[in-house]
């Protein structure tokens, strides 16, 4: 027969819990009065609060209610088998449970509102604290012209830029060193190539693709050729000068040369069947022309049986 | 373009010709004085071109007011063309100079005046 004597040295354990437990009750109620009393005075409206945590409170609420109905009917020695409570609290609680992953959502959310709401102001390390403020970009230093003529904005604006370099220091440009030039051979090639290009671009070949693509009306002018040359622009400016100067220039061996080959590759036959060069655009390294060589190779290149018999001007 | 202090018309012409060889001067000379309603003779026309392929010419020309402002301001080559100059040949002028040379003094100068006379006679013959 232990029980009487473990009910009689729990005795007072009891009675002291009994006790603690009497006044923390009447502390919560209490606190719970307070809380109600400032409810119904409508000190905290929850209409543009979160959702979630309302049910929540709701839910929360009534699982307290059906866990104190059991607590009752428990404590007045009714059994708990069957009890319709038990069941609406296993209900509540899956609810709760499937709610846990939305809480853990709004978690950062929510404490950061707790913090402000308690603190006052937003914390240091607060990310909202550092967005971009616009008018910390005018200067501030200038005299109070600017208040005026706000409603002209864009005038306002220019005043103050202005009055704003006024006050700002005469521009001085940096004085840079000056960097000794050397053109090397891969410049060189790299510029042999862009002429190149240049010269593919307005051959014969990409001009008729231009003009079977464009939507422009075709172009025929009279008496000016079409595909404009140095050569034939040398030929203008020649022919300027001798009318307006009346007289008639030689012309020297280079340049009777130089118009020939040009007349050559202007005529009707020769651009039948050679189409000009353009595999500078279509990747190849760029052929170089008999034209084109320059003079130091022209040099280099000696005739045969040529030696120097005396001078021979070669104008 | 006329210019006044060479008493002279400067033109530059465009000869149309197609199908048929460069216009001589000539002929040149008779379409432009009927254009400028003077006589052939004070024409003179120079540097004519012909353009690649058939047609056309181009060449300049000086249209004088008088002969006399273009026996003065014309090269001698082009009034030879005329006729209105006739170029001692080389062969004299050597032996000329070669004569003088021999002569010191104020002989040379009845020489000299020798050269001028023969000048003269040139263009009376015209």
């Amino acid at each position: 027969m232990a029980a009487p004597e473990v009910l009689e040295s729990d005795l007072p354990n009891a009675v002291a819990l009994l006790k603690n437990l009497q006044e923390q009750v009447m502390a919560v109620t209490a606190q719970v009065q307070a809380l109600t009393k400032k409810v119904q005075a409508k000190a905290y409206p929850t209409e543009k609060g979160l959702s979630l945590l309302e049910v929540k409170d709701q839910l929360l609420l009534m699982y307290l209610m059906d866990l104190s109905h059991l607590i009752l009917d428990k404590a007045s020695g009714g059994s708990l088998q069957g009890h319709p409570a038990v069941l609406r609290l296993v209900e509540i609680r899956t609810v709760l449970e499937k709610l846990r992953p939305l809480d853990q959502k709004l978690k950062y959310q929510i404490d950061k509102l707790v913090k402000t709401a308690v603190t006052g102001s937003l914390s240091e390390s607060d990310p909202l604290r550092f967005k971009p403020h616009p008018s910390n970009m005018m200067s501030k230093l200038s005299s109070g012209g600017e208040e005026e003529d706000e409603a002209e904005e864009g005038q306002s604006g220019a005043s103050g830029m202005k009055s704003g370099k006024g006050t700002a220091k005469k521009y001085v440009p940096p004085r840079l060193v000056p960097v000794h030039y050397d053109e090397t051979e891969a410049e060189r090639e790299k510029k042999r190539l862009e002429r190149a290009k240049r010269r593919a671009l307005s051959s014969s070949v990409i001009r008729e693709l231009k003009e079977q693509y464009s939507d422009a009306p075709e172009e025929i002018r009279d008496a000016r050729h079409p595909h404009v040359t140095r050569q034939s622009q040398e030929d203008q400016h020649r022919i300027n000068y001798e009318e307006s100067m009346m007289v008639r220039l030689s012309v020297s061996k280079r340049e009777k040369g130089r118009r020939k080959r040009a007349n050559v590759m202007s005529s009707q036959i020769h651009s039948l069947t050679h189409f000009s060069d353009i595999s500078a655009l279509t990747g190849g390294a760029p052929h170089l022309d008999e034209d084109q060589n320059s003079t130091k190779k022209r040099k280099k290149i000696a005739k045969k049986g040529q030696k120097k018999k005396g001078f021979r001007r070669r104008r | 373009m006329t210019t006044q202090l060479l008493q002279r018309e400067q033109v530059v012409t465009d000869v149309l010709h197609p199908g048929k060889a460069t216009v001589p001067k000539t002929e040149i000379w008779g379409t432009l004085a009927k254009m400028y309603k003077t006589t052939p003779n004070v024409i003179f026309v120079f540097g004519f071109r012909t353009h690649f392929g058939d047609g056309k010419t181009t060449g300049l020309g000086m249209i004088y007011d008088s002969l006399g402002h273009a026996k003065k301001d014309e090269p001698k080559h082009r009034l030879a063309r005329h006729g209105l100059y006739e170029k001692t040949s080389r062969k004299q002028r050597k032996e000329r100079t070669s004569r003088i040379k021999t002569v010191m003094g104020t002989a040379k100068a009845s020489l000299v005046l020798a050269k001028r006379s023969q000048l003269e006679i040139g263009q009376q013959k015209e």
